[in-house]
């Protein structure tokens, strides 16, 4: 079922990971931000199942369940925090939310 | 009770008055000096009980301990110890008493007994001292409570000046006598009184004749030998009962009483260089009493000479033929010394709260020249004083005479030269004397305050009384054997055909300096020797003033560039580079920091990257 | 066989995964995240840990995709102006570019690794339950308390702050 190595499923997590980033890094919208940190999750996901299958052992996987509980949390909690500044300043750009500079 | 449990008590009882004082009757004067008072009289009390009771002791604790080194506090108890307690004791309760009526009107009479309970506090413990540490630290508590005393009218500047110059001037001493300690610490290993006597009991181990010599250079600040003399004058800004008890009878004398303490470090060059200081302190002080005005000066001159006997005596070592340093329990020159320190604390004393009686009367003129006509005034007072006078110029038959003559004869069998100037001091002594006696006392009122004079009250009169009665009995081998125990039969006695010499020499001295004071000087407001040879008058002043304006000259010029100096190059390293550079590197790592809290998302992200990258190279060799 | 479908999950996730990222619209991108999901679904299948695909469709597609739309759709934002992209941004870009190139390099240079033997513990329901309620139990435990506390800070941040400040 697998005709390539490991090698392959790494890159697609290195592509997903710098994705994930750019997406970040040139993105302005909060909530578009967000998803591209999911992103970043889901890649090294990725990089874990795809180790664990070539090592032969479960704890790549069982590592997963835990990432995907964190990051369910953490987008509730995330898209909490963005719902009250966006009460607060009526606006998800990333540039005009700058007010706690020093 | 023990009588190592009644010094203890000697020692703490005027502690805990200050202390009581101090917390809860800063406002109350009545109170605070009657508390004063009565502990002045439970200390005498104690102070004589422990003398009749005879019985040396010793005991002592450790107070500071780091690792091998400790610092003792202890009390020796022995005859040196009990004379001194006792001239202490009584002097200061005479003292206590005069205040009561010397300081009635005072607004901070508080403060001043709660300085004299600080200052008996602070005597004792040098009395009793057992070590030099400790002898050291009491030491500085006597100069703290002269500071606080003398500055009793802090208002006025010249109290305060005064003050200051006298610790400032104590300290130099000091600083000669800690070095002293600590030398003798490290050349001897220890600096327990009686284990050094032990040690230095032959006279093969001798370390150096420096340590006698820095040692001595505590009595030189303490005792206001030359050239460390200038504060004793300028510390008569104090009240009179401070002059009295600390500046002439107690203080001063704490100079030569360490001298004694510590006479078997001595050496003979140091004896000499001792003997010299003396002699020439005596010498100058008494030049200089001539041309006083002051009432108070006159008597701070006068006791500045007195003190310089006393050193002098204590140079003067040994009699010929006696066996040499250490195999006695004191030399017969300390033991003159002690003796003309005796009878000095009861004439000087005396005199002074004579001369704070006068004051008193007057409304608080000190000028001779303004007062007058008081012989008939203020009798007790007059009759006291005239006893004081006639003690310090050596009548036969008053104490003066005997310790006088004491060290007189041991300069005449010792040393030529210094005999003759002392005897020359001798008559200047009386000179000025007599001089000050009769410009006070006699002719008529010459001005307002000296005719209104009135005769003090009790409180006042009655301590005159009782030192004028011991300044008459002090001198007799009865009296002073009692006090002084073993320390009597050292005392130097002339005997046979010197005897009569002494007798004649003493009677010529006092019959010439007096008598030519009483014809040259008439009751008079002004100062006859002014008047008729301003030159001698002018030279004379000259002499008095050049120390101080040597001193201030030199602090003037040298001492405060020195000062300078250093405050600049404390500005740049110690404050600028050393403080401020550190202060400001923190500053700078602070605002670096700041920098991470852009508000930003972005520089956020661009920081994860900055470590993503960092991260990269470490994994792949490259640091 | 195999093959074909490795190459159609990988493009499938990649290309959604840079479709989310090009996006000017936020519902197009949300939806484009859900097709990058199915594609690392099939990919976590090709791995033999098809529990977990089915897992992380329930979990990431269900929820919280839903969740992001749910909120996107909530605060109806207009897409402003877009900004040019600053100095910072492009040269971190082009950093993160520079990153990317190298590793994908390395590992091209790197040879096919081989695969482990298929035996051991397999990847079924069993093992990990087991795996989870043995070896792992601590981090479930805390991750269960750390659930809760998610909810509690839910709760507490979409309070109305007016209403506290205006209370006597």
């Amino acid at each position: 079922m697998n005709p390539f190595g490991l090698n392959a499923y790494i890159l697609i997590s290195a592509l997903l990971f710098a994705i994930g980033f750019f997406g970040v890094l040139l993105r302005k919208n909060t909530l578009v931000i967000y998803m591209c940190l999911e992103l970043m999750l889901i890649a090294s996901t990725v990089a874990l199942v795809a180790f664990s299958r070539f090592n032969g052992t479960l704890d790549g996987g069982v590592f997963v369940f835990f990432i995907l509980t964190i990051a369910a949390a953490e987008v509730a909690v995330g898209l909490a925090i963005i719902v009250a500044l966006f009460r607060k300043r009526q606006t998800i750009a990333v540039d005009e939310l700058n007010t706690l500079k020093h | 009770m023990t009588m190592l449990q009644y010094a203890i008590a000697l020692l703490l009882l005027p502690l805990a008055s200050a202390a009581f004082i101090a917390l809860f009757l800063r406002r109350a004067g009545g109170p605070a000096a009657a508390l004063s008072t009565a502990a002045a009289a439970v200390i005498a009390v104690i102070s004589v009980m422990l003398l009749l009771n005879g019985g040396h002791f010793e005991s002592s604790v450790d107070w500071i301990r780091f690792g091998d080194f400790a610092i003792p506090i202890g009390i020796k108890f022995d005859d040196l110890a009990a004379l001194m307690l006792v001239i202490v004791g009584v002097v200061g309760f005479c003292v206590h008493v005069f205040s009561l009526g010397y300081m009635h009107d005072d607004p901070a009479r508080a403060r001043f007994f709660g300085g004299l309970s600080i200052f008996m506090f602070s005597m004792i413990g040098i009395v009793l001292a057992d070590n030099l540490f400790m002898i050291f630290i009491f030491w500085e508590l006597v100069g703290f409570s002269s500071y606080v005393l003398i500055n009793h009218y802090h208002e006025r500047q010249s109290a305060s000046d005064a003050a200051k110059k006298a610790f400032i001037v104590n300290r130099v001493g000091d600083w000669g006598f800690l070095l002293g300690i600590i030398w003798c610490y490290y050349c001897f290993g220890s600096v327990n009184l009686t284990t050094l006597a032990g040690l230095t009991g032959d006279e093969s181990v001798v370390c150096s004749k420096w340590i006698p010599l820095l040692l001595f250079c505590g009595a030189l600040g303490k005792s206001a030998q030359m050239p460390l003399q200038v504060w004793l004058p300028d510390a008569m800004e104090g009240p009179t009962p401070v002059s009295a008890l600390i500046h002439a009878a107690t203080m001063v004398a704490a100079g030569i009483y360490m001298l004694c303490r510590i006479h078997f470090l001595m050496v003979p060059d140091a004896l000499s260089v001792i003997m010299w200081t003396g002699t020439i302190t005596a010498l100058y002080a008494a030049l200089c009493a001539i041309v006083q005005s002051d009432i108070k000066k006159v008597l701070a001159y006068s006791t500045l000479s007195q003190l310089g006997y006393m050193v002098a005596a204590f140079g003067l070592g040994s009699l010929p033929g006696e066996p040499g340093m250490g195999k006695l329990a004191l030399t017969a020159g300390a033991a003159a010394a002690m003796f003309h320190l005796t009878t000095h604390a009861f004439f000087k004393g005396l005199l002074f709260l004579g001369s704070g009686s006068v004051i008193h009367g007057c409304h608080h003129e000190q000028d001779i020249f303004k007062m007058g006509g008081l012989m008939r005034k203020m009798p007790v007072t007059f009759l006291t004083f005239t006893i004081g006078v006639l003690a310090i110029i050596g009548l036969p038959g008053l104490a003066g005479f005997f310790s006088k003559d004491a060290i007189l004869y041991l300069a005449m069998e010792k040393n030529p030269a210094v005999f003759g100037i002392l005897v020359f001091t001798a008559v200047l002594t009386s000179f000025y004397m007599i001089r000050m006696w009769k410009i006070a006392f006699f002719g008529s009122a010459r001005s307002e305050s000296a005719s209104h004079a009135h005769e003090s009250g009790l409180s006042m009169t009655l301590p005159l009384l009782l030192l004028a009665a011991l300044s008459i009995a002090a001198g007799y081998s009865g009296v002073f054997g009692k006090l002084a125990g073993s320390i009597v039969h050292l005392v130097p006695e002339a005997e046979g055909s010197t005897h009569t010499t002494m007798v004649l020499i003493s009677v010529g001295i006092l019959l010439i300096g007096a008598g030519s004071a009483w014809f040259f000087y008439q009751a008079a407001s002004t100062d006859a020797l002014e008047e008729k040879s301003p030159g001698a008058f002018g030279a004379l002043e000259w002499l008095k003033e050049s120390f101080d304006r040597l001193y201030n000259y030199y602090v003037a010029k040298i001492q405060q560039r020195f000062a300078m100096l250093l405050n600049f190059l404390e500005q740049i390293f110690l404050a600028g580079l050393i403080i401020r550079g550190f202060a400001g590197l923190v500053g700078l790592v602070g605002y670096g920091a700041r920098a991470l809290y852009a508000g930003s998302l972005n520089a956020y992200v661009y920081w994860f990257l900055l470590g993503a990258v960092l991260l990269w190279a470490f994994a792949a060799g490259i640091f | 066989m195999p093959n074909l479908l490795f190459y159609l999950f990988a493009f499938l996730s990649v290309g959604g995964a840079l479709l989310v990222v090009l996006n000017k619209n936020a519902v197009n991108a949300a939806m484009f995240l859900l097709v990058s999901l199915l594609g690392v679904a099939g990919l976590f299948v090709l791995l033999d840990a098809a529990l977990l695909a089915f897992v992380l469709l329930l979990v990431y597609a269900g929820a919280v995709v839903a969740l992001f739309l749910f909120i996107i759709m909530l605060l109806d934002t207009s897409p402003g102006a877009q900004k040019p992209f600053t100095a910072a941004a492009i040269g971190a870009a082009t950093i993160g570019g520079v990153l990317l190139l190298l590793g994908v390099r390395s590992l091209c240079k790197q040879g096919a690794m081989p695969l482990a033997p298929a035996g051991g513990m397999g990847p079924s329901l069993k093992n990990y339950a087991e795996q989870l309620f043995t070896t792992y139990l601590l981090p479930v435990q805390i991750v269960g308390f750390m659930l809760l506390i998610a909810m509690l800070g839910v709760i507490v941040l979409s309070k109305k702050f007016e209403v506290t400040e205006k209370a006597p």
